[in-house]
């Protein structure tokens, strides 16, 4: 293996699929030789039969639907502010020097300490749901909104202040489109950080969602039905980041 | 004359057709049939009502002690003695104070009572957190986990699903909430029935679940009846209460009785102080624990009950050594509250406990009562007996640790009778027949008061309990009124024959004074022909 070899994508694949057996078959080993309890790691056939029960009992398929509905809202809203703000914060420096004291240390905002806060703040409905979910990817995509913005080559500012270009078709045509590449990527990183806080969202009076069902697996014990959720939300992850990434190649095809 | 059709022509019909056949699916169910097998709705809740609870009839009277059973006293035989401490997993709450006091803290020592009297080491984990003491129970004492948890039978017989893999048993009972949960309301609800229609919140499938459903169904409603807002925990609960989210709250000691304080015209509507025989905390062992160590566990819990001796004998002594072992105890009166929100049952209690011909209220009628409701509201889908769910071997040969223990003495005083001015927390109204002008009860009249009655005058130990005949207006009313009290006080002495005090008792004779209904029907005069319960706090 040389640094940095190319490597064919079949190859790609196939080393793709051996890794993915491998886990499996640690896994298998593991769970059916019952080196660890399978109160602990259950089998794969046990979490292939939880699917039945979680679908047919726990209403598998509409609780995936309303925490895809909480994430994108969540989703939506953060990239709604954090976009316009971001991008005037990286366009001129005093705003971002103004507004950082309250910005930065937001990055390190504890959300789940969060959660009695928000209960009382915006009570026990949706909108508490959603603005978690909202502050959750908010304080991580406001920086990289600014980092985008900051990071477009100056060169290209001064070739379009050259051919006279005003303050607003400088944000226009060039910070605009010169970082938009960039913030469709940190749109992929909120879409992750979104499902991972949404087990935290569902917390409260949550009666669909896959948080509350691992929630709930989790309180009864039910380790088979915690994996089957985590595997649901995980290929939702999956899909939707190969999605936004589709998105983006369509929409920015300018990057390459 | 063919026209090519313009593509978006094309789309456009192509959509107008499809909406048509969605519409045709809709209309005729067919969509809705598809939903139901793409994704289907949740399991059905079904309706909870007072029939639930208290409906096997429990035999035997409250004072009955067990016959000690062929294990009686002798050391178990069988598996090996432990090695280590025996691990067990504990919360903040004053339920504790036995095991603590004879284990002298929580750390296994060798000083203990456990250690000196007993031979065992015993080694008491707080974990707060729900999920992080199953996931400990599960790994088990030998891998970094415990082998003995804190369950109570309400939320056992929902968990034991989850757990039946490792074959979990209940071994003894170590506290009853008494005042441990309680329900926070506001202004507006003066009794159960107030509660129609009103936000509730709680943490779902708990003690305070089970709490509520009790005293919703006991005072004439069912859990349709209110809009729940189940919460993660007991704090969040309370919390949303405070914050004025909810009017209801069910949720734990202190934070309940915190939030009725500091919300305005906040309070407390019903408590287990009153409902004093409804939460039991019982300590639940890993199969293979006990299968391998029996000795170790017998020897546990004969010092565990040791230890609420001490307690009982020794309350000061034991509110410091809750206060310096238990992290979350602030002051030493905290330590004294957290002793007077539980009764700690004693060896006799115990054994009356795990007989299913001892207490009225016990360890096999609460668990059916509750699988029977978890199943009904779609929280479970398997059941399991009872009997599969306890194993009292450890309790029985721990017999020789307490040769005084005889029968169970009656645990509360009532001096007849109530405050007059005290209104019922609820009022449980029930048809009782009796011949006309008589007022003797028959076996059928018997039978309604043993499953509608007895449980819950035995549930609601710590109250008073006003027994108010009624009748409709046919007939002379002072005769009425003669009548209506002649057969409460008939109801009043069979609860009484049950093992109750007399003096729990109030009778009462409204005569045709208290309609509920109007007496110009068969319908309505029928309703009126009726015994309310009405539960008084002490």
């Amino acid at each position: 293996m040389e640094v940095r070899e190319p490597v064919p994508q079949k190859k790609a694949r196939g080393l793709a699929l051996a890794g993915l057996l491998a886990f499996l078959g640690v896994w298998s080993v593991l769970s059916y030789a019952d080196i660890v309890p399978t109160v602990i790691l259950p089998s794969p056939t046990e979490v292939l039969r939880a699917f039945p029960v979680l679908h047919f009992e726990e209403a598998l398929v509409r609780s995936a639907g309303w925490s895809l509905y909480r994430v994108g809202m969540g989703f939506v809203l953060s990239a709604l502010v954090a976009i316009p703000l971001g991008l005037l914060m990286g366009t001129f420096p005093p705003v971002k020097h103004f507004l950082s004291p309250l910005v930065d240390p937001l990055r390190f905002l504890p959300i789940s300490a969060l959660v009695p806060l928000f209960l009382v703040w915006f009570g026990i409905e949706e909108t508490m749901k959603i603005m978690l979910l909202f502050v959750g990817t908010f304080v991580y995509l406001l920086p990289l909104v600014v980092e985008a913005v900051e990071n477009v080559d100056d060169v290209y500012l001064q070739t379009a202040t050259t051919l006279g270009a005003s303050r607003w078709q400088l944000v226009r045509h060039v910070l605009v489109p010169g970082s938009l590449p960039s913030i469709g990527e940190a749109l992929r990183v909120m879409n992750g950080i979104g499902w991972t806080y949404v087990i935290l969202a569902e917390i409260v009076n949550a009666r669909l969602g896959l948080g509350h069902i691992i929630t709930v697996a989790g309180k009864r014990s039910h380790v088979d039905q915690i994996f089957a959720g985590v595997l649901v939300i995980l290929f939702i992850g999956v899909v939707t980041d190969w999605m936004i990434r589709v998105a983006n190649k369509q929409l920015f095809a300018w990057k390459s | 004359m063919a026209r090519q059709l313009t593509p978006l022509g094309r789309f456009l019909l192509v959509l107008a057709g499809l909406s048509l056949l969605g519409y045709g699916l809709y209309r005729y169910g067919v969509l809705a049939r598809i939903a139901g097998i793409l994704a289907p709705e949740k399991r059905a809740e079904g309706t909870v009502s007072r029939d639930d609870f208290g409906a096997s009839p429990a035999a035997g009277t409250e004072s009955a002690a067990p016959a000690g059973a062929a294990t009686a006293g002798a050391p178990l035989g069988g598996g090996t003695r432990l090695n280590r401490p025996i691990k067990v997993a504990i919360v903040l709450w004053g339920g504790y104070a036995g095991g603590i006091m004879a284990n002298g803290g929580l750390a296994p020592n060798k000083d203990s009572v456990f250690a000196k009297d007993f031979g065992v080491q015993v080694e008491l984990l707080q974990i707060d957190d729900f999920t992080k003491s199953r996931d400990a129970f599960r790994a088990g004492g030998d891998r970094g986990g415990v082998d003995i948890m804190w369950s109570t039978v309400d939320a056992y017989a929902l968990e034991y699903g989850g757990l039946a893999r490792l074959s979990p048993k209940a071994i003894m009972q170590y506290d009853w909430s008494r005042g441990g949960d309680a329900i926070a309301v506001d202004a507006s609800i003066k009794s159960v029935r107030d509660l129609k229609g009103k936000r509730l919140a709680c943490a779902e499938a708990t003690p305070s679940h089970y709490f509520a459903l009790y005293v919703l169904t006991q005072g004439g409603l069912t859990n349709r009846d209110v809009d729940w807002k189940f919460t993660d925990s007991a704090v969040d609960a309370a919390n949303v209460f405070k914050a004025g989210q909810v009017d209801a709250a069910v949720s734990w000691s202190p934070d309940v009785y915190v939030a009725a304080r500091e919300r305005t015209g906040g309070h407390i509507l019903a408590s287990t102080k009153e409902a004093t025989n409804l939460i039991a905390d019982i300590f639940v062992a890993r199969g293979d624990f006990l299968e391998r160590h029996p000795e170790d566990v017998r020897r546990f819990v004969g010092g565990w009950l040791r230890g609420v001796d001490m307690v009982h004998k020794n309350p000061e002594r034991a509110a410091v050594l809750l206060q310096k072992s238990l992290s979350g105890v602030n002051t030493l009166d905290d330590a004294k509250g957290m002793l007077e929100d539980v009764k700690l049952p004693d060896y006799a209690e115990n054994r009356a406990f795990f007989n299913p011909q001892g207490s009225l209220v016990n360890y096999q009628s609460i668990y059916q009562t509750a699988q029977n409701i978890w199943r009904k509201i779609g929280k479970i889908s398997q059941v399991y007996p009872g009997y599969q769910t306890v194993d009292t071997r450890f309790l029985e040969g721990a017999s020789e640790y307490f040769p005084q223990a005889g029968a169970v003495k009656p645990e509360f005083e009532f001096t007849a009778p109530p405050r007059a001015q005290a209104q019922p927390i609820l009022t449980k109204t029930v048809s009782i027949y009796f011949p006309t002008g008589s007022s003797t009860l028959d076996e059928n009249a018997k039978a309604v008061l043993d499953t509608q009655v007895v449980d819950l005058a035995a549930t609601f130990g710590g109250a008073y309990l006003r027994v108010a005949g009624n009748t409709d207006n046919v007939g002379n009313r002072e005769s009425n009124q003669r009548l209506s009290r002649a057969r409460a006080d008939a109801v009043a002495r069979y609860l009484v024959s049950k093992g109750f005090d007399r003096n729990k008792f109030e009778v009462v004779g409204h005569g045709p004074d208290k309609p509920v209904a109007s007496n110009d029907t068969d319908d309505g005069r029928a309703k009126n022909r009726r015994t309310d319960f009405e539960v008084i706090p002490r």
